[in-house]
C-alpha cells in the first residue's frame, strides 16, 4: 500500500490564531494600548515624581504646565500621578473582578452543560434570579450591609493582634468591590460556557471520546473545555474591559473605591464637579478610561475573528 | 441546435490573505438550447462556483477574474448587478443543496413562491397567488392549494426540494441550474426528484444544467456530460459516450471506484491515490498528473486543453495528450 | 460460527416535549424490537433511509444511547444499559467511526496526541514503546508518522477519517461500527476508505456493523445485509441474496431507486410515492402500509411477525411469501 506522507513545516492552533490577530491593525492597537496603561500601572508610580496622595494647597487646580503633565486638582495633587495609581486600581479590579467571575462562571456553567440534569437546572435557575436583579442594586446593597460590619471586625481584629494588615482600608474595599463585582458578572460567563458545553459536547470527537472508554473528568477537561473556550477568551476581554467601566460607575456613585485611593470613577466624579472652571480634571480621566475600554474591545473583536476564521471551522 | 450559453476562459479566484488562490483556471463550456449538461467533479473542483458565477451570487472575496459567458447576446459577467438580478428571476432559474435552509421559515410557501412572481413578472398580488398554486401543482406537490397556505417547517426534505424546484421555474426560464439538489435526500425521495427533473425539462422546453458528485445519478439524466477537476473541464462528451468510452485517465478512475449493484462483493475497488489538490495549491501543468498512472514528466509542463478523441463522436473532447497519442496510434 | 453480540428486543424510544409551554409529552419510537446476532468475522449491513434507525441501533449497541429495553450480550455478557464505569472494560472490544470526518476528531490535539490517549488511558503500551505504536497506527491506515505532529484541520476529509479509524483501532476492538463512516467523502476517496476497511478486517479479524444507505457500497462490503424502516428491521439476509432476490416491497423499491451508472438503463423504475412518515407517530400494523403497492387490510392492523423465507432469509411482511411471489411481480 503506497503511503500518504505530509511535510515537516510546524503549525498550531494558537500559532494560527496569533498569526491572524497580528494582522488585526485595530487589535494590535488595542494590544498596545492595554501594554503600555499596564506598564504605566506598574512602573508610572516610581518614575512620577508626585505622590498621588501628596497635597501641596500652593498649586491648586493648576491646568496641565510642563511640572505637572495633567495639572493639579483641588487638592494640588498631581492628575497624572493620580491617573497612573488609578490604572492600577482599574487594572487590579477588573482583573480580580474577572479570574473570580470566570472561575464562578465556567465551574458552574461547564458541569451545569455537560451533565445536565437537576444540577443544570438549579444552576440555571440561580443565573437567571441573579441577572433579574439590578446590577447597581445589588452592589449598593452589598456595599452598604457589609462595609460596616466588616470594617468593625477588622478593627476589633487590629486591637486585637496589632497586625496592620486590618487597618488597611484599602483592602477592605477592593474584597467588597471584588465580591460584589464579580457576583453580577459570573452569571454571564455561566451561560456562554453552558451554551458552548452543550454544542460541544454531543460532537462525534467527545462521542468517540466516551466510545473509548475514557472518564467523564478526562473528556470535559481534554475534549469539550478546550473547544468551548474561543467565545470564552473573546467575552474575558471585553470583560475586562466592562468591570473597569463598572468599577468606575460604582466609584463614579461612590459605592466602589474610597477616596483617597485614586480610582478614575471617583476622579471622574470629582472632575464632574468642577467641570466648567476646570475641564482637565474630567477630561484627562475620562479620556483614559474610553481609550483603554475601546482598546478592550478591538482586542475582543480581533479575538473573534482570529479564533473562528471564516470558511474553517 | 443553438448555444444558449457559452462559458469562454473563465477563471475564478479566492481572494486570501497569502494572496489569490485560483480555484477555477480557464473552463470552457456549453449548454445548448433544450439540452441537460450534467457537471461532474468532486468537492473543491470548482462546479460549484462555475455556475453561481454566472449569476453573480459568488461569495464574498471569490471574484470571476477572466473570461465570458455569453447568454441571449449578452455577457453574463459583464452584466451590472441590477440587471443581472432580472435575469437571474426569469431566464436563469436556480436549484440549490439544501432544501431545508433555502426557504425563508417565516414566509408561507405560495407567498414566497408569488413575491418572485410579483417582482420578476410583475404581476399581481391575486394573480402571483393563482400562478405560485399552478407551480406548485407542476412540480408534483399533492393539494397545491392547501399547501400553498403551509409554512416550510411543515413540509419534509423532499417537498420542500419541490417548492425549490417551482421557485427555480416561477419565470419560466430558459436556463435551470441545480446545484447538487439531491445530496440532502434520501435515494426513494432522489429517485423522485431527478424524474420529476427530467420531465420538466421536456414538458417546459428548458435547458438544464446538473451539478453533481454522482456519476451514476447524471447517467440517467443528462445528454452531455463534463467533468471538472481540480478547476479545469478534463473530459467533455455525450452521456453514453462517458460511460462506454470514458478516456481522460480521471474519468476511467471515477468510474473504475464506482462501487455498483452489479458488481463483485468483497473484492478491493480500483481506487485513485491521494487527493484532489486545494485551490491554492494546484500542481502546475495537468492537475491530474500526480494522481494519474499514465503522467509523464512533460505533463507538468503546460495545462493540457481539450481536443476532440480521434475516432470517437465529434462531440468528445479531452484534455489529455497521452490519450489522444494512444487514440492515433 | 459463533455470535459476538446477540441483541435481542432492542428498542430505544427518546421522550419529547411539545408545546409552547412543554406540556404535550411524546415519544418518539427510534427504534422497536431489533434482534439479530452478529458472528464474529462477519461484515453486517444495515440500510435505510433517515429516520430509520440504524444509527441509533449502532450507538444503542455500543451503549452511548441507553437502550429503553432489551438485551445486549457480547460474549455472552449483558453490556445494555450498564452504566459508564461497568461499561469500561467493554469500550475497549467495541468501537466506531462516525460519518461527519470534520467533527470526528478534536480539533485541538495532534493526530498523535489523539491516537495516544487510548493506549495510554488503557494501558496498552508504555510511554516508551507509545511513538512506535502510534507510528503502526498510522502505517496501519496507509499514513506516515509525521503525520503524528499535525492537527486535524490540515489533513483532508479522507486523511482525518483514516486518522478516525486508527484511533478506533488503537484499543486492538473486535467490533467495530461504521456509522455512515464513508458517506460524506468525495467518491475517489471513498473507494480508499472502503479497500482499507477490507484490509483492515482480513488482517485483524474484525467484525464490522456497517451503517450506511448508499446500497451499492453496502454490496460492496457486507456479508449480510439487513433493511431498516421507521425504526423496525424489514428484511435480513445474506448480501447476495437481498440483491438478487429482495422480497420485501420496499428493499425492492429502495433497489430501484439506486441510480445506475449506465445511460441506457430502463427510465422506469418502481417508484415509492410518499414519503417516510413521522417516527412521532408511526403508523399502526405494517409501518411500511402507507407506502407499499401490495399493503392488505391486514397489514394495516397488525404488525408483520419475523419469519424466514429460507434459511437465513428474514422478512416481516404479511404480503409476501413464497408462493405469491411471482403473483406481486406480475403487479409492478
Amino acid at each position: 500500500m503506497t503511503m500518504i506522507d505530509t511535510d515537516d513545516r510546524p503549525s498550531g492552533l494558537w500559532r494560527d490564531a496569533w498569526r491572524r490577530l497580528r494582522r488585526n491593525r485595530l487589535a494590535v492597537a488595542g494590544l498596545f494600548i492595554i501594554f503600555g496603561v499596564v506598564l504605566v500601572a506598574v512602573i508610572g508610580p516610581w518614575l512620577s515624581p508626585y505622590d498621588f496622595l501628596s497635597q501641596n494647597l500652593d498649586v491648586r487646580n493648576q491646568p496641565p504646565s510642563a511640572s505637572h503633565w495633567l495639572g493639579t486638582d483641588d487638592l494640588g495633587r498631581d492628575v497624572l500621578a493620580r491617573l497612573m495609581f488609578g490604572a492600577r486600581t482599574a487594572f487590579l479590579v477588573a482583573i480580580g473582578v474577572t479570574v473570580t467571575a470566570v472561575f464562578i462562571g465556567v465551574s458552574l456553567g461547564a458541569v451545569a452543560g455537560f451533565f445536565g440534569g437537576p444540577f443544570d437546572r438549579f444552576v440555571m435557575w440561580f443565573t437567571d434570579i441573579t441577572m433579574s436583579v439590578p446590577q447597581l442594586l445589588l452592589v449598593v446593597v452589598i456595599n452598604a450591609s457589609l462595609k460596616q460590619p466588616i470594617s468593625q471586625w477588622m478593627e476589633a481584629r487590629y486591637i486585637e493582634t496589632l497586625n496592620p494588615i486590618y487597618r488597611n482600608s484599602t483592602l477592605i474595599d477592593f474584597v467588597l468591590v471584588f465580591g460584589s463585582m464579580a457576583l453580577i458578572s459570573w452569571p454571564a460567563y455561566a451561560r456562554l460556557v453552558r451554551a458552548q458545553v452543550l454544542s460541544v459536547r454531543n460532537r462525534p470527537y467527545v462521542t468517540a471520546a466516551r466510545a473509548l472508554g475514557l472518564t467523564n473528568r478526562i473528556i470535559l477537561t481534554r475534549y469539550v473545555l478546550p473547544n468551548a473556550m474561543g467565545p470564552l477568551i473573546v467575552a474575558v476581554s471585553a470583560g475586562l474591559g466592562t468591570a473597569m467601566v463598572l468599577e468606575s460607575a460604582f466609584s463614579f456613585l461612590g459605592v466602589g473605591v474610597t477616596p483617597p485611593t485614586p480610582s478614575w470613577g471617583n476622579m471622574i466624579s470629582d472632575g464632574l464637579r468642577v467641570w466648567t472652571n476646570y475641564p482637565h480634571l474630567l477630561v484627562a480621566p475620562a479620556a483614559v478610561l474610553a481609550v483603554v475600554t475601546v482598546a478592550f474591545n478591538f482586542l475582543g473583536d480581533g479575538l473573534n475573528d482570529a479564533l473562528n476564521p471564516k470558511g474553517q471551522k | 441546435m443553438t448555444a444558449l450559453l457559452e462559458i469562454r476562459g473563465l477563471t475564478i479566484d479566492i481572494a486570501r490573505d497569502e494572496g489569490p488562490a485560483r480555484v477555477v483556471d480557464g473552463i470552457d463550456l456549453t449548454v445548448m438550447a433544450g439540452e441537460s449538461l450534467g457537471i461532474v467533479g468532486e468537492s473543491g473542483c470548482g462546479k460549484s462556483l462555475t455556475m453561481l458565477s454566472l449569476v453573480g451570487l459568488l461569495p464574498n472575496r471569490i471574484r470571476a477574474t477572466a473570461g465570458s459567458a455569453m447568454f441571449g447576446g449578452k455577457d453574463l459577467l459583464k452584466m451590472t448587478p441590477g440587471a443581472l438580478r432580472r435575469v437571474r428571476g426569469s431566464e436563469i432559474g436556480f436549484i440549490f443543496q439544501d432544501p431545508m435552509t433555502s426557504l425563508n421559515p417565516v414566509i408561507r410557501i405560495g407567498d414566497q413562491i408569488a413575491e418572485a412572481l410579483i417582482y420578476q413578472k410583475g404581476m399581481t398580488k391575486p394573480q402571483a397567488a393563482i400562478r405560485a398554486v399552478e407551480l406548485l401543482a407542476l412540480v408534483g406537490i399533492p393539494a397545491p392549494e392547501d399547501r400553498a397556505q403551509a409554512w416550510p417547517h411543515e413540509l419534509s426534505g423532499g417537498m420542500r426540494q419541490r417548492v425549490m424546484i417551482a421557485m427555480g421555474l416561477a419565470g419560466h426560464p430558459k436556463l435551470l441550474i441545480a446545484d447538487e439538489p439531491t445530496t440532502a435526500l434520501d435515494v426513494t425521495i432522489q429517485a423522485q426528484i431527478v424524474d420529476l427533473v427530467r420531465d420538466l425539462k421536456t414538458r417546459l422546453n428548458m435547458s438544464v444544467v446538473w451539478i453533481t458528485h454522482d456519476l451514476a445519478l447524471i447517467a440517467g439524466l443528462a445528454d452531455r456530460i463534463a467533468v471538472l477537476y481540480a478547476g479545469t473541464v478534463v473530459e467533455d462528451a455525450p452521456v453514453a459516450e462517458i460511460f462506454d468510452r470514458p478516456t481522460h485517465p480521471y474519468t476511467r478512475a471515477l468510474l473504475d471506484s464506482l462501487p455498483t449493484l452489479a458488481g463483485e462483493a468483497m473484492s478491493r475497488l480500483p481506487s485513485i491515490t491521494g487527493t484532489p489538490p486545494e485551490p491554492g495549491r494546484r500542481p502546475p501543468g495537468c492537475p491530474f498528473a500526480p494522481r494519474c498512472p499514465l503522467a509523464q514528466p512533460a505533463c507538468s509542463d503546460a495545462v493540457p486543453k481539450l481536443a476532440p478523441v480521434p475516432g470517437s463522436d465529434p462531440r468528445h473532447r479531452v484534455a489529455c495528450p497521452i490519450v489522444i497519442e494512444r487514440a492515433v496510434a | 460460527m459463533t455470535a459476538l453480540l446477540e441483541i435481542r428486543g432492542l428498542s430505544k424510544h427518546f421522550g419529547l416535549t411539545l408545546g409552547a409551554f412543554g406540556d404535550r409529552a411524546a415519544t418518539v419510537r427510534a427504534l422497536d424490537d431489533f434482534s439479530v446476532d452478529i458472528i464474529e468475522g462477519e461484515t453486517l449491513s444495515l440500510v435505510g433511509e433517515s429516520g430509520c434507525g440504524k444509527s441509533t441501533t449502532g450507538f444503542c449497541i455500543l451503549n452511548l444511547h441507553q437502550p429503553s429495553g432489551g438485551s445486549v450480550k457480547y460474549k455472552g455478557q449483558e453490556i445494555a444499559g450498564l452504566d459508564e464505569a461497568a461499561m469500561r472494560p467493554f469500550r475497549r472490544d467495541l468501537q466506531i467511526v462516525f460519518q461527519d470526518p470534520y467533527s470526528t476528531l478534536n480539533p485541538r490535539m495532534t493526530i498523535g496526541e489523539a491516537l495516544s490517549e487510548p493506549i495510554l488511558f488503557h494501558g496498552l503500551a508504555s510511554r516508551a514503546e507509545l511513538p512506535a505504536r502510534v507510528t503502526d497506527l498510522l502505517a496501519d491506515v496507509g499514513m506516515t508518522p509525521r503525520f503524528a505532529n499535525r492537527y486535524p484541520h490540515e489533513l483532508s476529509g479522507g486523511q482525518r477519517q483514516r486518522v478516525a479509524i486508527a484511533r478506533a483501532l488503537a484499543c486492538q476492538p473486535r467490533f467495530i461500527v461504521c456509522d455512515e463512516a464513508i458517506s460524506a467523502l468525495d467518491v475517489s476517496v471513498q473507494a480508499q476508505i472502503l479497500n482499507l476497511l477490507l484490509d483492515l478486517r482480513e488482517k485483524y479479524g474484525l467484525t464490522y456493523l456497517f451503517i450506511a444507505h448508499d446500497l451499492a457500497v453496502v454490496r460492496h462490503i457486507s456479508n449480510r445485509v439487513g433493511v431498516m424502516y421507521l425504526g423496525r428491521l424489514t428484511e435480513l439476509a445474506p448480501a447476495g441474496d437481498l440483491f438478487a432476490r429482495p422480497l420485501h416491497p420496499y428493499t425492492r423499491a429502495l433497489l430501484s431507486a439506486v441510480p445506475k451508472p449506465d445511460p441506457r438503463a430502463p427510465v422506469n423504475r418502481q417508484r415509492l410515492t410518499g414519503e417516510v412518515p413521522s417516527p412521532l407517530n408511526p403508523p399502526a400494523g405494517c409501518r411500511f402500509h402507507t407506502r407499499c403497492p401490495i399493503a392488505r387490510d391486514r397489514c394495516r392492523a397488525e404488525v408483520p411477525e419475523w419469519r424466514a423465507v429460507t434459511p437465513g432469509h428474514h422478512i416481516a411482511c404479511h404480503a409476501v411469501s413464497r408462493a405469491d411471489k411471482t403473483n406481486w411481480e406480475g403487479q409492478s
